[in-house]
């Protein structure tokens, strides 16, 4: 008999993985999917969404307020005492407030750092202690933000340059147990955080969060294991021709 | 099922350093984590005796923890000697029959490992040809050896827990040292103790260098992406 299979996600409460979590129940490959956040109602919409796509799934919702890392390990453990497996690890959840260097504070900084490098961090090393028996996937998000320089991005563009390099890291260290990681560049993409950033942009003119949530199940598919341990962007051409 | 001995009581004076070697990082990760990492794997092996130094007892438990190493874990503690230490870890065994590695050889594969275990004869070492010449001698040349006769001797060796507590019996009372075990049960019991093809890449880490070498192999052997 073949074991439960679990993924976890964090950030499904909106954007890009809110649309990763629906792709994750039209894609069948998982038993359970663990969903980690702190707004609930918004989880349990997304959960909603879910079983109507496959109502044999099961969902279970996890309360956690991803700028307090600490708490990862426990509900990590909680997860895999009630179901016994973590195959996959989505790290999805992000957080900005950009800000110019003169008025960046330490705070914005810690603040930012917890919810993008923190929490990813705390999770990856609480998994792996599972993970490294029977190999798995951990997934990174990323931002070409993180590539290019950003004036008046700092925190943001600087917490996901360590999740690249991160990603890089971790890759080379966990190859052994079969542990392939992920890590994704999203350029601009339709999801509440880049209305923040850019409020007078129309968001039906770019990337769309159901597009990048298709790239993430394609990597995170069984078949798939050729594409882990480089920053892998994300940008839409949107000056495609039918042929 | 066997039980596994795996040798951590080195101080490391050859790698000039103030941590053991088997301690320190090879590929990201302290050395000993390798073999327990394997280890933990190995169906066949019940129990691991960890034989170390007590001022390390500590952090190797939080490295058990940290590494998830889920297979029953014994210590004991180091001797003056390599046959010492070994001693000691025999007698803390609880099976009938034992594998005996060690910390610094962290290339040894799961594969090595159930190679050995599934070999036919109980007693059985890990070998491989010697591809340059060795001969007799000190400071002059007193005789040549035939090296397609010789072996070189790796780890880890497998072997009836009874037989071997008996040859080391023996070289107690004899207050003979032997430099590893195959050749003790060799000299002492006579039993038949089987070769199997070992890799070159299963090296001992023992000077600084074999660190720098180390992380290649456990780039190009152990994780190598094609």
């Amino acid at each position: 008999m073949n074991a439960m299979k679990t993924c976890i996600i964090t950030g499904s409460g909106s954007g890009i993985g809110q649309a990763t979590a629906i792709h994750l129940a039209m894609m069948k490959e998982y038993d359970h999917i663990a969903m980690i956040g702190r707004n609930m109602l918004a989880l349990e919409e997304t959960k909603k969404e879910m079983l109507k796509r496959d109502d044999h799934l099961e969902v279970s919702i996890w309360n956690m307020d991803l700028s307090t890392p600490k708490k990862a390990t426990q509900i990590i453990d909680e997860i895999y005492a009630s179901h016994g497996t973590i195959n996959t690890l989505l790290n999805i959840a992000g957080y900005t407030d950009p800000q110019p260097l003169l008025s960046t504070t330490l705070e914005n900084m810690e603040y930012t750092y917890a919810v993008n490098v923190f929490s990813p961090l705390e999770f990856i090393r609480a998994s792996v202690r599972y993970m490294k028996k029977n190999g798995g996937k951990i997934l990174l998000v990323a931002s070409t933000a993180g590539m290019t320089p950003r004036p008046g991005w700092l925190s943001y563009a600087t917490s996901k340059a360590a999740v690249i390099a991160m990603a890089k890291t971790l890759t080379e260290e966990l190859a052994e147990y079969g542990i392939l990681v992920y890590c994704i560049s999203p350029g601009r993409c339709a999801t509440k955080l880049r209305k923040r950033l850019a409020p007078n942009e129309d968001p039906s003119t770019i990337m769309q969060p159901n597009e990048v949530a298709q790239i993430i199940c394609n990597l995170i598919s069984e078949n798939e294991n050729c594409l882990d341990g480089q920053n892998i962007i994300i940008r839409k051409q949107c000056n495609v021709k039918k042929v | 099922m066997y039980s596994a001995v795996l040798l951590s009581g080195g101080m490391g004076t050859i790698m000039l350093k103030d941590i053991p070697k088997q301690y320190l990082l090879l590929g990201g990760k302290p050395m000993i984590i390798h073999s327990l990492d394997r280890l933990d794997h190995i169906e066949a092996i019940d129990e691991i005796v960890i034989v170390c130094a007590q001022e390390y007892l500590e952090s190797l438990q939080l490295m058990l923890y940290q590494y998830n190493i889920t297979k029953k874990v014994i210590f004991a503690d180091a001797g003056n000697t390599r046959q010492a230490s070994v001693y000691n870890g025999l007698i803390a065994c609880t099976q009938d029959d034992v594998i005996i590695h060690e910390a610094a050889r962290p290339f040894a594969t799961t594969s090595d490992f159930k190679r050995l275990i599934d070999a036919k004869c109980k007693n059985a070492i890990l070998g491989c040809d010697i591809p340059y010449t060795v001969v007799k001698g000190d400071s002059t040349i007193t005789g040549i050896l035939n090296r397609s006769e010789l072996v070189n001797v790796q780890l880890p060796q497998k072997f009836e827990k009874s037989v071997l507590l008996d040859a080391h019996n023996m070289a107690i009372k004899e207050k003979k040292q032997f430099t590893e075990d195959a050749s003790m049960v060799y000299y002492y019991k006579n039993c038949p103790i089987d070769i199997i093809r070992g890799d070159v890449n299963n090296i001992k880490i023992t000077n600084p260098s074999d660190l720098i070498i180390g992380e290649m192999i456990y780039k190009e052997y152990i994780n190598s992406r094609k």
